[in-house]
């Protein structure tokens, strides 16, 4: 009795632990966004067309942005100045930093190798009474050459929170001295082609947890290409 | 499930199916006006204040497109439902009713997402000898309660307080956070309980129960308040072994159903707060937005309309969980080692999932703040 007890014992559990799993799974499938964003994305080029910095202008859906201004206008004048929303801009892009700036810089080709950022700078908030807008400028912590492999640059929030879509007018361009060259392009994640299954998978199990990687799926990519007008 | 069960249910599905479908009808009537309609921009204007037009989302595989096509759908949801609100300025008694029909669609739709209580509410009733009535009870409740937390906490902030948006946001962080540790308490409570009651069981020193008679789901009313002590009948000897003729064995299917846990307010008014006291993102959004249209009651009015469709939802979840639990039990037709590891399985399992499902929400709660 006490050994056949044992027995069931060990049975409840691998189904108790299947059932878990399978709600886990279940779960994995429903992460959505709160936020919408709009990306314009300014690819800064120094000499010799390296990249330097990425100067963004996101612009957020109408209900975050009530929620985001609401209260900021200190004055009361029924304006938000610039001024008023910089105490929010500054803390839009201070905690962005424990997000990597939802801004992910890396050769082509190479998705685990990401290349440094420093903070932010030259930060402000743009508001039209409907959307506001972000703008921000994220050095390279090095400037990138850009004559070998082509730079990509993905914007999106692993954990879906928000969710990035580049602008469909100019989404991204370029700026610099001499961009002569150079081109800037967006591709999607094309439908017609499997699924990464291993970021599926990681995304399935992690999805539960603060590291998940849901939103890579729908990750939106500019890649920059030079060729050397020097030579 | 009994028959009156299974008719509520059924008349709740078509009714919030016919529902959806009128709300889609109306959203489709609003669609051909342009997204940023209500915003003044003269058409065809390039105008540096309208909203630029993303790409639309796409991801890779079959499953991606659904993905994809639910995120679009979603966000012209939401677009809409920001238009009905400005609407209702122009056109308040068309906009009212859009608005509701709206709400109530996005409050079905959004319950899928997470922090609704869906697993919660589901893995509770299935843990537990909770009938189909009492899961659509604790889902409406459930739902009902979010909204009044969302409609008080931006009510009492923005309104009384002054306080700004970020503020909003920070003490709507707190309390998920501390809705998340109460659901990991709820589930160690839970776990601790039926787990005791089963070891007791196995140890085969707890007299077995026998309950009367095997009245299914549908009536809400057979409490055993309290543990199962209260209900010794004296029957020592071990069900397990023997055979009956069918028909026979519904004592022991009785029997097996005290593997669950029993059922008592305290604990049901327990998982109802601790889902209840986080307020739903969704609504939070529509109401600062409503007020800032100088709406609130608008947006008060969306919040609750979208809660009803939350609750419809979870309590259409909660039951499909309850029914796979009765499809678990029959597949074992009268054999009683197979209802008493159904039992078990519900019990045990329910408990885990609420306890992991609150710890890893609860850690995941605590991270960095985030900056949107």
């Amino acid at each position: 009795m006490l050994l056949r007890g044992a027995q069931r014992h060990r049975w409840h559990l691998t189904l108790a632990l299947a059932a878990a799993g399978s709600i886990g799974l279940a779960q994995a499938a429903d992460a959505h966004p709160h936020v919408w964003a709009t990306v314009h994305s300014e690819i800064l080029l120094g000499a010799n067309h390296q990249i330097i910095g990425i100067r963004h202008s996101w612009t957020f859906d109408e209900f975050y942005t009530a929620m985001a201004v609401e209260g900021l206008d200190t004055n009361k004048d029924g304006i938000y100045s610039k001024e008023e929303l910089q105490p929010l801009a500054k803390v839009n892009v201070e905690s962005l930093k424990d997000f990597d700036y939802f801004t992910f810089v890396h050769f082509e080709g190479e998705e685990d190798k990401m290349l440094p950022l420093k903070p932010p700078v030259d930060y402000w908030i743009d508001y039209d009474k409907n959307v506001l807008t972000l703008h921000f400028t994220l050095p390279l912590d090095k400037p990138v050459d850009t004559h070998g492999k082509p730079v990509q640059v993905d914007v999106y929030d692993p954990s879906f929170f928000v969710a990035f879509g580049f602008a469909t007018e100019k989404p991204v361009t370029l700026a610099g001295a001499d961009s002569k060259g150079c081109t800037a392009e967006i591709t999607l994640p094309d439908p017609e082609t499997a699924a990464d299954t291993k970021a599926l998978t990681e995304s399935f199990f992690s999805q539960l947890g603060p590291n998940s990687n849901f939103g890579s799926q729908f990750a939106q990519t500019a890649t920059v290409k030079c060729k050397d007008s020097h030579l | 499930m009994s028959g009156a069960a299974l008719g509520f249910v059924r008349a709740l599905l078509i009714a919030g199916l016919a529902l959806l479908f009128v709300a889609t009808a109306v959203q489709a009537e609003f669609k051909p006006i342009s997204p940023f309609a209500g915003t003044e921009v003269v058409p065809g204007a390039p105008s540096a204040f309208a909203r630029p037009a993303a790409a639309p989302f796409q991801a890779s595989g079959p499953l991606g497109r659904v993905f994809a096509w639910v995120l679009d759908k979603q966000q012209s949801l939401q677009r809409t439902l920001a238009m009905s609100v400005k609407s209702l300025k122009t056109d308040p008694l068309r906009g009212a009713i859009t608005l509701a029909l709206l709400s109530f669609v996005y409050g079905v739709l959004h319950a899928v997402g997470p922090g609704h209580g869906k697993t919660i509410i589901s893995s509770y009733v299935v843990a537990n000898e909770e009938t189909v009535r009492r899961g659509v009870i604790i889902s409406f409740i459930a739902a009902g309660l979010q909204a009044l937390t969302a409609v008080v906490l931006v009510g009492v902030l923005l309104i009384a307080l002054g306080a700004t948006g970020l503020q909003v946001n920070a003490w709507s962080n707190q309390l998920e956070s501390i809705s998340y540790a109460m659901i990991a308490l709820v589930g160690l409570y839970l776990l601790l309980s039926q787990a005791k009651s089963i070891w007791r069981r196995w140890q085969g020193d707890a007299p077995v129960t026998v309950i009367e008679a095997r009245d299914d789901n549908g009536h809400g009313d057979h409490h055993h308040h309290a543990q199962q002590d209260h209900h010794h009948h004296g029957h020592d000897e071990h069900h397990h072994n023997h055979h009956h003729a069918p028909g026979e064995a519904c004592d022991h299917m009785v029997d097996a159903r005290q593997l669950a846990g029993s059922i008592s307010w305290r604990k049901m008014m327990a998982v109802v707060f601790s889902v209840g006291i986080r307020p739903c993102t969704g609504a939070i959004l529509v109401l600062v937005f409503a007020l800032t249209q100088g709406l609130f009651w608008a947006g008060v009015a969306a919040t609750f309309a979208m809660a009803l469709g939350t609750a419809i939802t979870v309590a259409v979840l909660a039951t499909l969980a309850l029914g796979s639990r009765e499809l678990a039990l029959r597949l074992g037709g009268t054999n009683s080692t197979w209802a008493s590891m159904v039992w078990t399985t519900c019990a045990i399992g329910g408990a885990i999932i609420i306890l992991l499902f609150g710890v890893l929400m609860f850690m995941a709660s605590l991270g960095p703040t985030r900056p949107f």
